[in-house]
């Protein structure tokens, strides 16, 4: 049998006279309700639940990942699964609590922190499955350790296992790398010719110093005396390195762009593959705003960074070459000071780094006021509120002068005193190297080499002291990227797709429960069905669950529990592009793509001909407004284009809806946001639409349902009425409260429900 | 223009009543499943939630008392006007909620693609324990919430407050000072 019990909890459950062996499931949370946090283990037999309360002292020793030397226990709860409620998770702000709910009494068993819901929410899955009869670990996943197995950190983010320390940056390196495989030879090109290049900047020094000084300018040189020449040969070394620089800089330029365009590609493309789940996340809603900025880091990397590290990795392993050739004594003078250089550089951009971190964040908030002000303009008018704005913008600009100054005053200062440093270095090759010259050990051109050589060590240190930095800024994006492209749509296609001749349109809902956050069910157990070419109503209180029903049938996301069959078979069996085509979906959020009224009418079936376009457009009653407009059908829609009224979005999106012809239609608070007047005319629309076709009518405006073949009342998630508007009438129950009071609200304005 | 500004403010608070909870007659309690309720003009209610109005500055101030249904009863003007135990049911409710551990110390902070990780030392009644979290976002979740106490945010939503900054000890203070703003 399946079991999950950490090793670690054993010792200290058996210590309570639990027979461990019969365990089947434990976890490890804690416990906040007695005003301070416990560690509490949970643990579970097949007849009983355990709650352990007490104290963990954890000791790290080496090689172990953790061990647990002492569990102090404080009490021990023991609940027989026969007397235990229903169990269920209910969050407050910071903690949740788990209950247990049997005849109408709830019982508190534990308050917890956040951080273990989806440990308490697996527990509670396990119990469920046992008492069904199942195997307890049936749609539970317990793989997620908090913990990386390698060095112990805790994982930031669980669901994503990714160890900061341990991450394998080498093969984020190599697949970052794959992005070139296409563009091998140019690759190629961009690092020959630059290490070729980087290999003439450091010969320039040794031809012009050593080679000058001890060979042409010193008698018995073997070039004594041919100045010009070797100017000529000094010259084109330069010309040759400057050549190559700029080489490999314009295929870098022409290379670089279009890998990064593949990369967008396929984030794009995976993107589009992502279930609606994916972007509605919180934590890929950060992941989403942080794609631009994502690209562009790895882009600067790959253009700045990369390149000039291998230059300067190379300059400085061929200078420290060439120096040690040159003289072995010198050489180990100059070694000593980059170790020290290399630490002060490391320092000073870790105090920057806070410089700019502080100064960033003055800065958003200063771009946050000017985009306050300018869009609450009215707003700081009406109030008279122009001078204290004014004032705090002053205060945060005045915290950010202050960082800016003592930012550039660490600049002025400790680059200057770095240099000087090396300077001293410097004079020490220049005195010891000067010894040297004159007991005739080394040449002059020697020692003058050697401090043109010292020289062009500055530059490789100072990048390598920040280049770590930038890389591993590079490397956290490229992660977040590969994640996109490597995550795994929730809704996905079957692998023998179901694909129906036509679809007629009975759908049936079986116990749908659906979560989008853990622990809060926005439909509970929800049964509901429609027969083929029947229109069904939904009315209810807005948070109800009706939106989010419309988009279990549309599969925009899976149900957590339950099923949903169309002409009988579960839709999660059906070809997705066969039912995504055959449900055509008209809600309050309208959506324009940039483009003219045509490609937008079109959408749904982009071969329609004009005339096709145009019929939808009548039917939809959007002919006229259309019309009206100076390009007509061409006019540009979208984010730049014509501004249209909400009402005239809706009829562009009902033309689509017509020419898409779908076999069930879901109409969404479709007419919520209209004027009355503007409302009549779309219904006549949607009258149009509806025909012939299964239709699920959510509205707010239960007049809007008059004509529905049946009725259901949705509260808390699930059914709570159902019938003819006659019958929901008669009944006096939920709706018939509702329709009262909103004929009421109607009559007030004098007009008709 | 004063009077008229004071005449506007006492024609607004004759308008609304904020439905401040008469303390005389509320009797807070905790239920046989461990919730918080509340007797009060008769009326039984078996499961309370309650809210803090102003949880940053003034936590023990305008508490709001709200029905399983999230219907507000009323509100507590001010916690200092309970009784001894009927202050102590309410407090353990809000700490249940607002469960917010003190920082005592920083151990270490380390800065990792993106994410930073903290070992804290926590202070729960008397005794001290260790705490290791990991926080994304730092700018967001490492705040200031007025001009002495800290915020940390973890990953999994849990909260950390450190009381006083000045009174935290210089290492601690070192540890955390790129990331106060």
């Amino acid at each position: 049998m399946e079991k999950h019990i950490p090793e670690y909890m054993l010792s200290a459950l058996d210590a309570q006279g639990i027979d461990t062996s019969g365990l089947i499931f434990a976890i490890h949370t804690d416990s906040v309700d007695k005003g301070g946090n416990t560690d509490v283990y949970i643990a579970l037999d097949s007849n009983n639940l355990y709650i352990l309360r007490g104290w963990e002292k954890v000791v790290k020793t080496a090689g172990a990942r953790r061990i647990v030397a002492v569990y102090e226990a404080d009490e021990l709860e023991v609940h027989p699964l026969s007397e235990l409620g229903d169990l269920s998770c209910e969050l407050l702000l910071s903690t949740g609590r788990l209950l247990s709910e049997k005849d109408d009494a709830t019982n508190i068993l534990l308050v917890f922190s956040l951080g273990f819901l989806s440990d308490i929410e697996k527990l509670i899955r396990v119990i469920k499955n046992i008492r069904e009869g199942k195997q307890p670990f049936e749609e539970v996943t317990v793989d997620d350790e908090l913990f990386c197995p390698k060095c112990g950190t805790r994982y930031p983010e669980p669901e994503r296992k990714l160890c900061p320390k341990c991450m394998d940056k080498v093969s984020i390196a190599r697949r970052l790398m794959g992005f070139f495989a296409h563009y091998r030879a140019k690759v190629a090109v961009i690092f020959m010719t630059m290490l070729a290049g980087s290999l003439f900047s450091i010969l320039s020094p040794y031809i012009g110093t050593k080679f000058y000084f001890d060979e042409v300018l010193t008698e018995g040189g073997s070039y004594y005396g041919a100045v010009l020449g070797v100017i000529l040969v000094m010259l084109a070394v330069r010309a040759i390195g400057t050549g190559l620089n700029t080489l490999y800089s314009l295929v870098l330029a022409k290379t670089v762009p279009w890998i990064i365009q593949d990369l967008k590609l396929k984030i794009f493309e995976a993107m589009q593959r992502l279930s609606v789940g994916f972007y509605t996340s919180k934590r890929t809603g950060s992941l989403m705003n942080r794609i631009n900025q994502d690209a562009t880091n790895i882009y600067w990397f790959f253009v700045d960074g990369l390149p000039y590290l291998a230059v300067n990795i190379f300059t400085f392993t061929g200078v420290i070459i060439l120096m040690c050739i040159l003289n072995l004594k010198l050489a180990l003078i100059c070694v000593t000071i980059v170790p020290i250089a290399i630490l002060l550089f490391k320092y000073l951009w870790s105090v920057f780094r806070r410089f700019h971190h502080k100064n960033w964040v003055y800065s958003s908030q200063l771009n946050s006021m000017v985009s306050d002000s300018v869009h609450g303009q009215r707003v700081i008018k009406a109030f008279a509120r122009e001078d204290e704005e004014a004032e705090r913008f002053a205060q945060v600009g005045g915290k950010q002068s202050m960082v800016e100054i003592q930012s550039f005053n660490t600049g002025y200062t400790a680059f200057p005193l770095i240099y000087l440093f090396m300077f001293i270095g410097q004079v020490l090759v220049t005195i010891i190297g000067g010894n040297m010259v004159l007991n005739r050990e080394i040449t002059l051109g020697t020692l003058l080499t050697f401090i043109a050589y010292l020289s062009m060590l500055y530059g490789p240190l100072e990048f390598m002291s920040w280049v770590s930095n930038w890389w591993a800024r590079c490397v956290d994006s490229a992660q977040r990227v590969f994640e996109i492209i490597d995550a795994k749509p929730d809704v996905t296609e079957p692998e023998n797709p179901v694909i129906l001749d036509r679809i007629q349109g009975n759908i049936e809902l079986k116990g749908v429960t659906f979560e989008y956050e853990p622990a809060k069910p926005v439909l509970k157990g929800l049964d509901l069905s429609v027969k083929a070419g029947q229109m069904l109503g939904i009315v209810g209180k807005t948070g109800a669950g009706k939106t989010t029903m419309a988009n279990l049938i549309a599969r925009l996301y899976d149900v957590t529990e339950g099923t949903i069959t169309i002409d009988g078979v579960d839709i999660k069996q059906l070809s997705l592009s066969q039912l995504r085509k055959s449900i055509g979906i008209v809600s309050q959020d309208i959506y324009l793509f940039i483009g003219t009224i045509a490609d937008n009418i079109r959408y749904a079936r982009p071969d329609a001909s004009m005339e096709d376009v145009i019929r939808a457009a009548k039917a939809a009653s959007a002919h006229d407004f259309i019309m009206a407009l100076p390009d007509a059908y061409e006019t540009r829609v979208g984010a730049g284009g014509q501004d249209l009224s909400g009402g005239e979005k809706q009829r562009l999106s009902i033309a689509r809806t017509i020419l898409q012809d779908p076999d069930i239609l879901i109409l969404d608070e479709a007419t919520a946001a209209m004027d009355t007047e503007t409302e009549a005319s779309i219904q006549k629309a949607l009258a149009e639409l509806q025909k012939g076709r299964t239709t699920i009518a959510i509205a707010h405006r239960l007049s809007t349902l008059r004509d529905a073949d049946t009725l259901a009342v949705i509260s808390d998630g699930r059914v709570v009425e159902s019938g003819t508007h006659k019958e929901l009438m008669q009944k006096k129950g939920e709706y018939f409260k509702l329709y009262t009071i909103q004929l009421e609200g109607l009559k007030i304005i004098n007009m008709d429900a | 223009m004063e009077t008229a500004a004071k005449l506007a403010v006492s024609a607004l608070s004759d308008a609304i009543d904020i439905g401040i909870l008469d303390l005389e007659k509320a009797e807070f309690y905790i239920t046989e499943g461990g919730f918080t309720g509340l007797r009060y003009d008769g009326q039984d209610y078996s499961r309370i939630t309650l809210r803090r109005a102003l949880p940053v500055k003034y936590p023990d101030e305008y508490i709001s008392v709200a029905d399983k249904d999230n219907k507000e009863i009323g509100i507590i003007r001010s916690l200092s006007e309970l009784r001894k135990d009927q202050y102590e049911i309410v407090m353990a409710e809000l700490e249940n909620r607002y469960y917010c551990p003190t920082v005592q110390e920083v151990r270490s902070v380390k800065d990792k693609l993106g994410y930073v990780y903290l070992e804290l030392v926590l202070k729960r009644d008397d005794l001290l324990y260790k705490k290791n979290c990991a926080v994304k976002d730092v700018s967001k979740n490492i705040r200031m919430l007025d001009d002495e106490r800290l915020a940390i945010f973890d990953v999994d939503g849990n909260r950390y407050i450190i009381q006083s900054l000045s009174k935290l000890d210089k290492k601690s203070l070192k540890r955390l000072e790129p990331y106060l703003f």
